[in-house]
């Protein structure tokens, strides 16, 4: 987020209809004392209680005025956090926004922020027309009598220090009441993710009980803030009667000495010190509560004050299909040990490679890699030449894209989820692309066609359907490197056998990289890398590497003898 | 309109006093703090009055008072507001408790009723939404709880100075009603208002959430598509929405706080005005004015804290219709048949059909696996396997029809005994956050050991790796398992189904991530387990599960069209043999 300037301006605004507002609260008793002074005559009333009523009526649209400029202010500074936020979220490094976590980012951009809402709708506003009020009451008495107003001043001072201190306990706490509602959405996430596990494995118990330990945690939390917020509010009184008995009995005692004061001054300090510490006693309680609205809003910017990755990366990918080459690279997840070591490697521009192993070799580690959801701890990556470490993130996008084995598809049609890969793309392209993947006959048998609605997270759909509408997102992209990760693993072999003649048509001249473990795309690709535990180890076309006496030979004997019925024909 | 009110007033007051009377001992502490702490002022104005008559008057006439007096005023203003610190203290601890264990005691009923809700229902809900749910809706619900005890305190001072008053003259107790009076209906006014617009912004910032959790969940979609802008659009609209449907509350608030506010004071200024005249006449005297002006700017406090309670209370109520409407949903039929078999356990499914979504995704199938067989179930993409497997296992009822196990409809079963009866893998691999032991025991038969585990990840070939990590079965596979790899995840998943050692499993291409060495030692572990007493359907398209069944069942466009040996609907089905034979055909 961009630091603004101190908003002179609006400050300025704030304090003249603060001091208007709250001071405004004033006008009314101190009209009534002056007419009582004066013995109630007529001729005082009628002159100074209409311009009392026009003052009460000028605070009060001051007042209104107020609550519009700060509960705007605030709103769009809430909304424009919270833009930042989404975009701060989506320009996050993977592992980053990964180890933040799912429900701590949601939480963050939604109920954290909702804090500072309900503190401001609930009293929040009235913290500064309470503030204004004492300062213009503070004034007043000054008038009447500086030394017994420097002491009720140093009093509340000597409070507002013993409250900040306190605050300090309170606001810890209650940054531990949203770390904690985070962990709720956290396990409601958790809950609404796995339902079908729960109901499968009749763990509803289970869930039940994390979801109670996580909002008993927040209860546990909440409860934390109560002794030390409340007594603030408890200190606030205790200084509140420390005045008063400061103005009354210490104005009295020495009224005849050394204070001079009448009869009048004293009684008058009294009235008035009541409207300094009644504000006082507002002001407190609101800025306790104000704690927990600060809290959530420290949060929601701490996510704005997340590193990026570097940004002095300009350097732009050359056009055109991507070459690759990994240059001892060493991959790893957070500080584990690393599951690639020094891998090197190289596919030419326009290659169609198939990276193959057992499960755990590391192929879905490199695929990361490559589409840079992962970056290296050690080596070079290079795409068409150039160390990725130097492209801007936006340099990947459309060149450079990965479809998994459960691609995420967001909640609306068919076609809105394939439009999403091309702007500006229409219906007529989508179907196009279908066309050209021989996908338009399944699309069309969708119970609504292109508008069939996906559900949430796409799971209206089979995870074979869901791969197959991310395949055809993908083409309509048309990047410059593809990494299929096991992306027609749940699709139907005729299916796939088809889809992947047509992928080859379709993908001819770009830079493939396909994952399978039906080596049947293995066999389709030019040249088939070998991983085990994070080394190549076998570099070649399959027919070479199937007749030599190697790892992949191995792979696909077990491979062939469970998949070719002309190899292994079912008795 | 006002009849509305009364009934959202209402509501509301009743929300608060179940939190009250569900936490009693809370209450009753923040009951008793708040009305001490109401009859406090009270006390502190007559302490004030008696101050100024028998103290500050006569010192500054230069009469000579006791010195003792000095001290009795000193020591009552300090005792009064100890009482009164305490009472804040008390109050404020106590009303928080009880809004705390209210939320807490309702994320707990919301998290189970949803939870008893049916998967159909969590398909059409956005997961955010039941999030904004558990946090914003339940905190909106109790917003005013924060206020109530205070309110309530206020309230008996008001009455007990109306009394008071009223019994001293009756002409100040209608002064004081006619300004509760006043107030009253601003506050009519305002929750008329606001009711409408608290709506709307709940509202908007559910969708919110719900927008904020989809954009979270899709971000590598986001990030290689370069939809990063889209979503700061979309997101960003739903973030001006909020902004603007909270201005809308807070515009309510701007007209009615300054306005309750000024009610008093400008009540003040018409009784004096009113009342300077009644003295120049004779009918009143100055006394009888300063007396009303006095109870008038004590009793505007009062008043300003009930109308910020009331304030408070639309929030409540939309929060809690929110809350109400969430729960609307199918609740999933719990079974309660308790049917224990021994061996192998066989399915009948007659007329079997199942709705998803409101549409039909299977149609009418019969469908007889026996007991002890394995029995391969193939279909093309969207042909309705994985619906069948639902039939199967329990997790949705036939829309029509009846799918049963053992002779017993498979949802009548109690949850425990379906688990013993029939386990499943799903074709989406999912680990709870938790450790490697938590997953594998979940839905484990009883008495299952760490051996038992350590057998169970041996026979998925997967027992070396997890020795091999520092924390063995203690290691935490991260959220949603994102610390392993698909391969892993789905191995832990299917050594899960093996440990509930049911009498019947069904895997619905649980093996799809797995390379062909392991998924070969795999399948011929279960199929072996299986020859032990397991029935076993293989649901996916791959020869290695074909190659192991005794029967095969195909499906087409959500019907059973064939269930026999490979051989036969091979000879009868060309997309059959278009499926078992599709790598062939790319053979080079």
């Amino acid at each position: 987020m961009t630091r603004r300037a101190f908003p002179v301006r609006l400050v300025a605004v704030v304090t003249v209809l603060g001091l208007v507002a709250g001071g405004g609260r004033l006008i009314a008793p101190l009209a009534v004392r002056a007419v009582i002074d004066d013995d109630l005559d007529l001729s005082t009333v009628d002159r100074v209680l209409p311009l009392a009523v026009v003052g009460v009526l000028v605070a009060g649209l001051a007042s209104w005025a107020l609550h519009r400029v700060v509960v705007t202010t605030i709103e769009r500074a809430l909304a424009s956090v919270r833009r930042a936020g989404i975009e701060q979220v989506h320009a996050l490094a993977p592992a980053t926004r990964e180890d933040l976590g799912h429900a701590g980012l949601v939480s963050r951009l939604g109920p954290d922020l909702d804090a500072v809402t309900t503190f401001v709708a609930s009293g929040g506003v009235q913290l500064w027309g309470h503030l204004c009020q004492m300062v213009v009451a503070a004034v007043i008495m000054l008038v009447f009598c500086a030394p017994l107003t420097l002491g009720v001043v140093a009093i509340a001072a000597l409070m507002v220090v013993a409250l900040v201190r306190l605050q300090a306990v309170v606001a810890r706490r209650f940054d531990e009441v949203r770390r904690a509602f985070s962990g709720v959405a956290d396990e409601v996430g958790e809950m609404t993710a796995g339902i079908g596990l729960v109901h499968a494995t009749a763990s509803e118990d289970r869930v039940v009980a994390r979801l109670a330990a996580a909002s008993e945690a927040t209860h546990a939390a909440q409860r934390r803030t109560l002794w030390p917020m409340h007594a603030g509010m408890a200190l606030g009184e205790v200084a509140i009667s420390t005045m008063t008995v400061l103005v009354v009995v210490g104005g009295t005692w020495w009224a005849a000495g050394p204070l001079d004061l009448s009869t009048g001054d004293v009684v008058a300090l009294v009235f008035l010190v009541t409207f300094f510490v009644r504000p006082l006693q507002g002001a407190v309680q609101s800025f306790s509560e104000a704690q927990g609205a600060l809290a959530g809003w420290r949060r929601a910017t701490e996510l704005l004050d997340v590193p990026l990755p570097a940004a002095d990366r300009t350097v732009a990918l050359p056009d055109g299909p991507l070459s690759v080459r990994l240059e001892q690279v060493d991959l790893a997840y957070g500080d584990a040990a690393p599951v690639v070591h020094g891998l090197s490697l190289e596919i030419a521009a326009g290659e169609h490679v198939a990276l193959v192993g057992r499960t755990g070799s590391g192929k879905s580690t490199v695929a990361r890699a490559l589409t840079r959801q992962l970056d290296p701890v050690a080596g070079r990556l290079l795409l068409g030449g150039v160390d990725v470490a130097q492209v801007a993130p936006e340099g990947f996008t459309a060149r450079v894209c990965v479809v998994g084995q459960d691609p995420f598809l967001f909640d609306t049609t068919v076609l809105a989820n394939v439009l999403l890969g091309r702007p500006g793309a229409d219906e007529a392209d989508v179907r196009l692309v279908l066309e050209r993947l021989s996908l338009l006959d399944w699309a069309e048998s969708l119970p609504d066609g292109l508008q069939t609605r996906v559900g949430s997270r796409g799971e209206s759909l089979a995870v074979g359907e869901r791969q197959l509408v991310a395949l055809a997102r993908t083409a309509l992209v048309d990047p410059d490197l593809l990494v299929l990760d096991e992306a027609t693993s749940g699709v139907d072999p005729a299916t796939e056998a088809r889809l992947q003649s047509a992928l080859a048509v379709v993908t001819r001249g770009r830079t493939t990289v396909t994952i399978a473990h039906r080596l049947a795309a293995a066999r389709a690709a030019d040249r088939v890398l070998v991983l085990a535990d994070g080394r190549l180890v076998e570099d070649g076309p399959h027919p070479v590497l199937a007749a030599a006496d190697g790892p992949y030979s191995r792979l696909f004997t077990v491979w062939s003898d469970d998949h070719l019925l002309e190899r292994n024909p079912i008795p | 309109m006002a009849g509305g009110h009364v009934q959202v007033l209402g509501r509301g007051l009743a929300t608060m006093a179940r939190g009250a009377v569900d936490h009693p001992g809370p209450a009753v502490v923040a009951t008793v703090a708040g009305v001490v702490n109401g009859l406090t002022m009270i006390v502190g104005a007559a302490v004030i009055g008696w101050a100024t008559d028998s103290l500050v008057i006569p010192v500054l006439e230069g009469e000579s008072v006791e010195r003792a007096l000095w001290w009795q005023i000193a020591g009552a203003i300090l005792g009064v507001s100890a009482v009164r610190a305490l009472t804040i203290l008390l109050r404020g601890v106590a009303t928080g408790r009880v809004q705390h264990a209210a939320q807490a005691a309702d994320r707990r009923t919301l998290t189970n009723r949803v939870l008893g809700l049916d998967l159909d229902w969590y398909s059409r809900t956005p997961p955010g939404r039941v999030l904004d749910a558990v946090v914003g809706d339940v905190e909106a619900r109790w917003l005013p709880m924060i206020m109530t005890f205070f309110a309530l305190g206020m309230a008996v001072m008001l009455g007990v100075a109306g009394v008071v008053l009223t019994s001293v003259d009756p002409g100040l107790g209608l002064v004081v009603l006619a300004l509760v009076a006043a107030v009253t209906l601003a506050n009519v006014g305002q929750q008329i208002t606001l009711l409408p617009r608290a709506r709307a912004a709940q509202e908007a910032r559910a969708e919110l959430v719900s927008i904020a959790h989809e954009s979270v969940d899709g971000a590598e979609v986001v990030r290689t598509h370069g939809l990063a802008a889209r979503e700061v659009g979309r997101f960003g609209d739903a973030a001006d929405d909020l902004r603007d449907k909270n201005r809308r509350v807070g515009a309510v608030a701007a007209v009615f706080d300054p306005l309750l506010d000024l009610l008093p004071g400008l009540a003040l200024l018409a009784v004096v005005w009113v009342g300077a005249r009644g003295v120049d006449a004779g009918r009143l005297s100055p006394g009888d004015v300063v007396e009303v002006a006095y109870l008038l700017l004590t009793v505007s406090i009062p008043l300003s804290v009930i109308s910020r309670f009331l304030a408070m209370i639309p929030t409540s109520v939309a929060g809690t219709e929110r809350l109400d409407r969430l729960g609307e949903g199918e609740p999933r039929r719990l079974g309660t048949g308790l049917h224990e078999g021994e061996g192998p356990a066989g399915w009948q499914l007659r007329g079997a059909s199942l709705d998803r979504g409101g549409r039909t995704v299977l149609h009418d199938v019969d469908l007889d696996v026996r007991a002890g067989e394995v029995l391969a179930v193939v279909g093309a993409t969207g042909s309705g396997k994985t619906a069948l497997v639902d039939l199967l296992t329990g997790a949705r009822p036939p829309s029509a029809g009846s799918a049963r196990i053992d002779g017993h409809p498979v949802t009548e079963l109690d949850p425990r005994t379906r688990v013993r009866t029939v386990a499943t893998t799903a074709q989406r691999a999912h680990l709870v956050a938790g450790t490697v032991r938590e997953n594998l025991r979940l839905g484990a038969a009883e008495g299952t050991t760490d051996d038992d585990l350590w057998a169970a990840l041996a026979l998925v070939d997967v027992d070396e790796l997890v020795r091999s990590w520092p924390e063995g079965l203690d290691t935490p596979v991260g959220r949603r398992g994102s610390r392993l790899s698909g391969g892993q995840r789905q191995r832990l998943c299917l050594a899960r189904a093996l440990l509930s050692r049911p009498r019947a499993l069904v895997l619905d291409d649980a093996t799809s991530a797995l390379d062909a060495v392991v998924e070969a030692a795999v399948l011929d572990q279960v199929a072996a387990a299986a020859a032990d007493g397991v029935t076993l359907v293989l649901v996916g398209n791959r020869l290695g599960s074909i190659r192991r069944a005794d029967r095969v069942a195909l499906l087409r466009a959500g019907r059973l069209v064939d269930v026999d040996t490979h051989e036969a609907l091979r000879e009868r089905h060309p997309d059959y043999v278009a499926i078992v034979d599709a790598y062939a055909a790319v053979t080079p």
